[in-house]
């Protein structure tokens, strides 16, 4: 266990000193905050800055806190998954490529400890950032908008963190696997594209992975059926867990690729 | 001398060319072995297999008593161009390493500043290796190769990078490192092989052409030859009337060769005293390795 804890280390300290886990949370909270201030004054923003012919008088749709959430989750969705992806698609590739691995690689070494290393310290950094960015959210809603249940709030996080987690461990599995730039273009295609293609001919399925995110909203809804959302999770923790087990596999099987 | 590795018919193949072809030699303990060849040879790629860094195609490593999946942990392995993360101090890599080698966490830091010092990086422990010039990013190198106190280290052309004074220094390094373990070391600077080595392996499109001691290898491809420079013309011309080899003449200087003509410096010598011939030098020349690498790896 003393080359794992080494590991988390050199992971932790990778993530701090290149100043990712500044950044990361930054950008996410600023999103967070940017998603309920500007609905609320959208209407005032239009009418003094928007070029409104005189006289115009446009009817906003009244928002209620339960939809910043899920328009805030569209913002995550796809810029929050980019960063995501361009953040950490280089986290084995990119060791192997530049040559710092070899390093590594040379001592007895092992691979599942050498990916999960890296899968606990991004998946900390990255959840930390959505959780703040929802919290930040969760803030300007309450002062804007609309009191929102707090377990109704903590059950969306919790279920649209699975999601997360799963994006993280696509993208360090395909980093494991690939070059950075074949990592990073198929790890869009698997999160961001692959969510469009879900949504359009996936109404004939309901349970999917790329669903969770969509579910993770239905806490807000009063009477929405949930029996969809407990399988799409297993089906989820289920990839997760084979996708740890083939980056632990892809690390090991590259390893002789590295640049000595 | 105890065997420490032995290596058979090591092969490697990347699609149907073969880098590596049918490698076998062995190392003693306690002993430095110079891997020479040209660029291409296959050096690099024999270093990295006996790391366990790339999978040999076929052919046996036995190390001694070792199983082989322990075999990492006694091994210290130096690249060419080491890469290091630039966000790590000098210590905390070095300390990475040693407990990446499975030393303990307590005796792990102490370790590390021990061969920090030892390599000459005592004063720069906390710097950032990002900053590190050539020479230090080697001896940093060196020190992650040795902190776990290995039995065997590997060294991927330790000294090529490196100017003189660095070259020196690294050069003096290792010859004091050499005491303790066996080393295994890459090389086309032959002035090094010279200084430091107990068996040379020369590699050529990744066969091993030759192998054997420094002496060896000199005896067998020296050439050696006598060369005698005379105080005046006519000392040479009376010396080539009367010698019975056959001598080739150069302004003032004849050179004998030893082998095709049978004959010792004493004969040579006692002809000389017992006809007075006034002589102002006289040697026993061998031919350098750069000779020998020219003849045995390169064509």
């Amino acid at each position: 266990m003393s080359g794992f804890s080494v590991l988390l280390k050199k992971e932790w300290r990778e993530n701090s000193r290149n100043f990712k886990v500044l950044w990361i949370p930054i950008a996410f909270i600023i999103f967070g905050i940017l998603e309920p201030v500007t609905n609320h004054f959208l209407p005032e923003i239009m009418k003094s800055v928007g070029n409104m012919p005189e006289g115009a008088d446009f009817q906003w749709p009244e928002f209620k806190g339960e939809d910043i959430f899920s328009s805030l989750l569209g913002q995550y969705q796809f810029i929050g998954i980019l960063i995501i992806v361009l953040a950490f698609m280089g986290s084995i590739s990119g060791e192997r490529k530049n040559g710092t691995a070899t390093l590594l690689y040379v001592r007895p070494l092992s691979y599942g400890h050498y990916f999960l290393s890296k899968w606990l310290v991004t998946n900390g950094v990255v959840l930390g950032s959505v959780w703040l960015g929802i919290l930040a959210a969760w803030y300007y809603i309450e002062i804007l908008f609309n009191h929102v249940d707090a377990w109704e709030v903590f059950a969306f996080i919790a279920t649209y963190s699975i999601w997360i987690v799963f994006v993280v461990t696509v993208v360090l599995a395909l980093s494991a696997w690939l070059p950075t730039g074949g990592a990073a273009g198929l790890a869009i295609f698997a999160t961001l594209i692959f969510q469009i293609i879900d949504s359009l001919i996936g109404t004939y399925w309901t349970v999917s992975p790329w669903k969770v995110a969509i579910y993770a909203t239905y806490w807000f809804q009063p009477n929405a059926d949930m029996s969809d959302l407990w399988m799409s999770i297993i089906i989820t923790v289920l990839f997760i867990i084979v996708l740890i087990i083939f980056g632990s596999s892809m690390a090991k099987r590259n390893a002789s690729k590295t640049t000595v | 001398m105890t065997q420490l590795l032995q290596v058979v018919d090591l092969t490697k193949k990347y699609g149907s060319t073969k880098v590596v072809d049918t490698v076998s030699f062995e190392l003693e303990e306690h002993t430095s072995t110079a891997l020479i060849g040209p660029n291409g040879s296959g050096k690099t790629t024999t270093l990295s297999m006996l790391a366990g860094l790339v999978p040999q195609t076929s052919g046996t490593l036995q190390f001694q008593s070792t199983a082989r999946q322990d075999i990492q942990s006694i091994i210290g392995f130096l690249p060419q161009y080491p890469k290091f993360f630039s966000w790590l101090s000098a210590l905390e890599f070095t300390e990475m390493a040693a407990r990446l080698s499975g030393v303990e966490t307590r005796k792990a830091v102490m370790e590390a500043k021990k061969t920090l010092e030892f390599v000459g990086l005592g004063d720069s422990l906390s710097k950032k290796t990002g900053t590190f010039s050539g020479g230090m990013k080697q001896r940093l190198g060196l020190a992650q190769a040795i902190v776990h106190k290995p039995k065997l280290i590997l060294l991927d052309e330790p000294v090529s990078a490196l100017d003189p004074v660095g070259r020196r220094q690294v050069m003096n390094l290792l010859k004091e490192i050499q005491q303790e373990t066996t080393i295994l070391y890459s090389t086309h600077i032959l002035n090094d092989a010279e200084e430091m080595t107990d068996q040379l392996l020369f590699l050529r499109q990744g066969k091993l052409v030759e192998q054997g001691s420094l002496d060896d290898v000199r005896s067998r491809y020296a050439e050696p030859r006598i060369i005698i420079e005379f105080e005046k013309e006519q000392e040479l011309q009376r010396f080539t009337e009367m010698a019975p080899w056959h001598v080739s003449a150069n302004g003032l200087t004849v050179a004998i060769d030893v082998l095709t003509e049978g004959v010792g410096m004493p004969a040579i010598i006692a002809l000389l005293h017992g006809q007075s011939f006034l002589v102002r030098k006289i040697e026993r020349q061998t031919a350098s390795l750069e000779e020998i690498f020219m003849k045995v790896a390169v064509i």
